[in-house]
């Protein structure tokens, strides 16, 4: 504002805002509709991600199912710390491994794969799991041979209670179903699980890499000691343990967590979208509105208001009107909570409740109010041409945006703040970035477009049709709705098909493309005496069969130049997981097909004796690797120097074999190992799952097919839910076509009367 | 009589296209407080232009316009606009009373702009003044032209201005309401000592002016 108003004055602009607001209202419904719809959908996204980040950080304990959780990934560690531990604390030992269960007794035995966590009699620390019948979970630890399954496997499998299963080559029995467990890992989260006593360990062969074993120890300080003196202490107890990792309750969830942010940020994105179109509508609306004032404006300038304080009066109603519109969009989006609430638990076992937030209301409230002021700044500033001597006349022109080189300069400034509060603190800020400029170019694209059109038409002149004349003349003249209907339609609908497509697309891939070139199986767990075994009984099944056996080891990044890993790279990166425990990886003569050479080259087998790495180029880049540089690795326990000599490009959604770092041959055969392979069958059901597992009891099948299934079937609910936020973009569109051609008719009344006299019919 | 406005070889012109319209040539008028002066002619002569200068809702093309003593002419609009709201109230032909207000509220505006202390409990007793105290809630739209017109009036003279500039106030009336009018008019400018410029095409409301100012073709005849 040019001016500050004077005190004494304000009192008077905010009666005047107020009798106007409350009599005026109705006028500029689309405007109240449309900002409360927007503000609504991301009053919702902020409210829905701060309750399920408040129940995250509340349950932090049960989620990582512990004060803290020592890890030590593929080992049981070491036995002395934990036991030291276990002077000041309780733990829970807990041990993850993946395996087959299997029906016996049916005429058509099925086998799934499933991650079984075997506990102890502590389990859980935190928490409860909520199972079927009552006792089971006892049974569990008293009786040998017994599992609880969750409620998936117990459907898929068509189980009953105490019905026997077989787990490799042990028969178990199902005592119940798990509903949910409190630690919810992402494996847990997404796929099948079991819980067995502890003792079944002892009970089968889980020394082979395919079983992913996974030792964890969770620990719960005695209430009466302090918690920071503990951890610090257990700190000190392991710090010469370099196989462990410590986890806190903040660390947990993480990936449910990054999930959150990420989807959060990519609605938000989609709902400041709908904000801006509804902008567009709101400029129109508020536009009409002034015009529709015109002559109290200018009666209100005639008796001696500034122009300044009519501007304010409007502006006045337009802040009570948006802290209204906020109040009720937020108080509104604890309402959806109960909503997802249903989908959470039966995912998750999460339940969330409404958190009330001050900060995302303001925030609300201020992408409101930007939006808001951007949007109005050329419209209420209109009110600077409207004339009191008009009165005089009896003529009052109709106002038009008003642009001038001040309100330009800080529609812009308040529009950098408005992306900028969107870009800083979210999950990917580039990519915020991107979309913001994506999102303009549209708008620039879809202007531009109008005046296309609207000078296509201006230049057909041998029009004799008089409807068809008034019709394009409508479309071509200064005021029409031409450009606000392309922009707010072609915005909407732009965004709707752009996700239509991109969902449409990954999930082609996803359910066509990829299993096009995907094998049907993955085998886990083939020991290196078993491979002949089991390569000639996949043959016999189906001698066609392409199938892709491949040496693994487990090795651990220890150093990068006789450095930290950890110094190269923020645990937020994408590639952090190459270094976060213990990865598989092969060796093989020649380039893998899908894996095309990126720089340096293949194998010097000049040097058998020296172990050469090649690299995934992202993450080669992603940790600043360049060719030559030293991984010092942990395989088996021994530290061996390699070099990286060469990048390759991996493609990990292809579902085939990939590592991110291969091995020379040479070097890397002694390295004791076992297999894992691909099977791509001829036809269906030539693999029998039930005689593959008699044969080999400790061998892991995973049929990509139920993975991909399952990995749809997550990606339809998302694509739902961003369906239906970016369907409100249109809808929010045809409000704003809508009341511009409202807008349109009150301007036109007096026309349409003209024609009418003329002998125009209303056809 | 003091001298409440003074205009200087006052010209205003309007380029329309290629076209310079000449609407007011080297108007010089002098009035004086508590003056009721009417001002008469033809059509498009510049009669309503003239008070549009008067009132500082117009600027002049070149000349000078002196109310009390101050150059208006050369203030910038907030500036005029303040001068405006405590020493003009202007009355149209169409009295443009703010359409979703009441009597009430129309006439309080001016009194309220100007801080008067009670602007409701005032407004109210100004209409009742002038016969329409059973239509102080109602809003412009369900009011006759006549008491429209009362309104406007008391909305224009509620802070009792020094100036009074009507264009054409009884121009939508009928003869009965006309009169009213003029009465209501010329009665509270005596009273109140108020200055009063008609411009009217009426004669008989231009003779109960004291002075009568001609203009023809943008000229003071």
């Amino acid at each position: 504002m040019e001016k500050l108003i004077k005190s004494n004055e304000f009192s008077l602009i905010i009666k005047y805002a107020l009798i106007d607001l409350s009599r005026n209202y109705k006028k500029i419904s689309s405007i109240i509709i449309t900002l409360f719809i927007s503000l609504f959908i991301l009053s919702s996204i902020l409210t829905i991600e701060d309750s399920l980040k408040k129940e995250l950080n509340d349950n932090a304990r049960a989620l990582l199912g512990g004060d803290l959780e020592i890890d030590y990934n593929r080992v049981q560690g070491n036995l002395e710390l934990v036991n030291e531990v276990k002077n000041f604390a309780t733990i829970s030992q807990m041990v993850e491994f993946s395996t087959m269960l299997s029906t016996v007794n049916k005429t058509n035995n099925q086998s799934l794969f499933t991650r079984v966590k075997t506990v102890d009699s502590n389990y859980p620390l935190f928490g409860e799991v909520i199972h079927e019948p009552a006792g089971a979970l006892d049974r569990i630890h008293k009786e040998q041979n017994t599992i609880l399954v969750n409620e998936n496997i117990f459907k898929t499998l068509k189980l009953k209670i105490n019905e026997k299963i077989k787990v490799q080559d042990q028969l178990f029995t199902v005592v119940g179903v798990v509903k949910t467990v409190p630690d919810v890992s992402g494996f847990i989260a997404f796929g099948d699980f079991a819980l067995a006593g502890q003792q079944t360990l002892d009970l089968l062969k889980l020394n082979n890499l395919g079983s992913f074993l996974n030792y964890e120890y969770k620990v719960r300080f005695n209430n009466n000691n302090n918690q920071e003196v503990l951890k610090v202490r257990i700190e000190k107890l392991f710090k010469d343990d370099e196989k462990v990792i410590l986890r806190y309750p903040e660390n947990s969830a993480s990936g449910l967590k990054r999930i959150i942010n990420n989807f959060s940020q990519f609605l938000s994105l989609v709902s400041i979208s709908a904000m801006l179109i509804a902008g567009i509508g709101i400029a129109n609306t508020l536009l009409s509105f002034i015009n529709q004032n015109n002559m109290s404006i200018a009666v209100r300038k005639a008796v001696g208001f500034f122009s300044l304080n009519i501007k304010a009066i409007y502006y006045l109603q337009l802040f009570i009107l948006l802290f209204l519109i906020t109040v009720a969009a937020y108080s509104l989006s604890f309402l959806i909570i109960p909503i997802v609430d249903i989908y959470l638990s039966q995912g998750l076992g999460l339940n969330i409740k409404p958190v009330i937030s001050i900060f995302n209301f303001i925030k609300v409230f201020l992408v409101g109010l930007l939006v808001l002021i951007i949007f109005t700044i050329p419209t209420v500033s209109a009110i600077d041409q409207v004339k009191a001597s008009n009165l005089f006349r009896n003529v009052f022109q109709n106002l038009q945006f008003y642009y001038s080189k001040k309100s330009i300069v800080l529609s812009l400034v308040l529009l950098s703040i408005l992306i900028l509060l969107f870009t800083i603190g979210s999950a990917k800020p580039i990519y915020s970035l991107g979309y913001f400029i994506a999102f303009f170019i549209c708008l620039i694209i879809f202007f531009l477009l109008s005046k296309l059109i609207i000078y296509f038409f201006k230049s057909l002149k041998r029009i004799s049709n008089i409807p068809l004349k008034v019709s394009i003349k409508n479309i071509t003249q200064t005021k029409s709705i031409t450009p606000i209907t392309i922009m707010s339609l072609g915005l909407g609908v732009t965004l709707l098909l752009t996700l239509a497509l991109v969902g449409t697309n990954f999930k082609r891939e996803i359910a066509k493309s990829i299993p096009q070139i995907a094998p049907d199986y993955f085998f886990l767990g083939i020991q290196k005496d078993d491979r002949q075994v089991f390569e000639k009984n996949i043959l016999s099944m189906d001698k066609n069969v392409n199938l892709e056996i491949v040496p693994i080891i487990s090795s651990a990044i220890v150093k990068i130049n006789s450095v930290d890993p950890t110094t190269f790279i923020t645990p937020k990166n994408d590639s952090y997981w190459v270094i976060r425990s213990e990865r598989r990886s092969s060796w093989t003569d020649t380039v893998p097909k899908d894996n095309p050479l990126v720089k340096g080259q293949w194998w010097d087998l000049t040097k058998p004796d020296r172990l050469q790495i090649s690299l995934d180029a992202k993450v080669a880049a992603d940790f600043n690797i360049q060719i030559g540089d030293i991984f010092t690795l942990n395989i088996y326990g021994r530290e061996i120097e390699g070099t990286i000599v060469n990048f390759r490009e991996v493609n990990y959604r292809d579902l085939s074999i990939n590592f991110a770092m291969l091995f020379n041959p040479q070097f890397a055969n002694n390295i004791p190992h076992e297999y894992l392979a691909t099977a791509k069958f001829t036809a269906d059901k030539k693999l029998n799952e039930n005689k593959m597992l008699e044969v080999l009891p400790s061998l892991s099948i995973i049929k990509i097919a139920d993975y991909l299934s399952k990995v749809t079937a997550v990606l339809d609910k998302v694509f739902i839910a961003v369906t239906l936020i970016s369907t409100v973009t249109i809808l929010i569109g045809l409000i704003v076509i809508s009341s511009a051609i409202l807008v349109q008719g009150k301007l036109k009344e007096f026309q349409n009367l003209v024609f009418k006299i003329l002998g125009f019919s209303k056809k | 009589m003091s001298t409440l406005l003074r205009l200087k070889n006052v010209n205003l012109k309007y380029q329309t296209g290629k076209e310079l319209i000449k609407v007011l040539q080297g108007i010089d008028l002098t009035t004086k407080r508590k003056e009721t002066i009417s001002i008469v002619g033809e059509s498009g002569s510049g009669k309503t232009s003239l008070i549009m200068l008067i009132a500082g809702l117009e600027k002049a093309t070149s000349g000078k316009i002196f109310f009390k003593g101050q150059e208006i002419s050369k203030l910038n609009e907030d500036e005029v606009s303040q001068i405006r709201r405590k020493n003009i109230g202007i009355i149209f032909q169409s009295f443009y009373l703010i359409p979703n207000y009441t009597a009430v509220e129309n006439v309080a505006l001016t009194l309220e702009l100007n801080k008067f202390k009670n602007p409701q409990q005032k407004a109210k007793s100004l209409l009742d003044r002038f016969g329409l105290k059973h239509r102080l809630n109602n809003l412009p739209s369900q009011l006759s032209g006549g008491e429209q017109q009362r309104v406007a009036i008391a909305r224009a003279i509620a802070m009792k201005p020094e100036l009074i500039l009507a264009d054409e106030p009884t121009g939508n009336l009928d003869s009965e309401n006309s009169s009213m009018i003029a009465n209501i008019l010329f009665n509270f400018a005596k009273e109140e000592g108020s200055s009063l410029i008609i411009v009217t095409h009426d004669s008989k409301l231009a003779n109960r002016a004291k002075r009568k100012i001609k203009i023809k073709d943008g000229k003071i005849d």
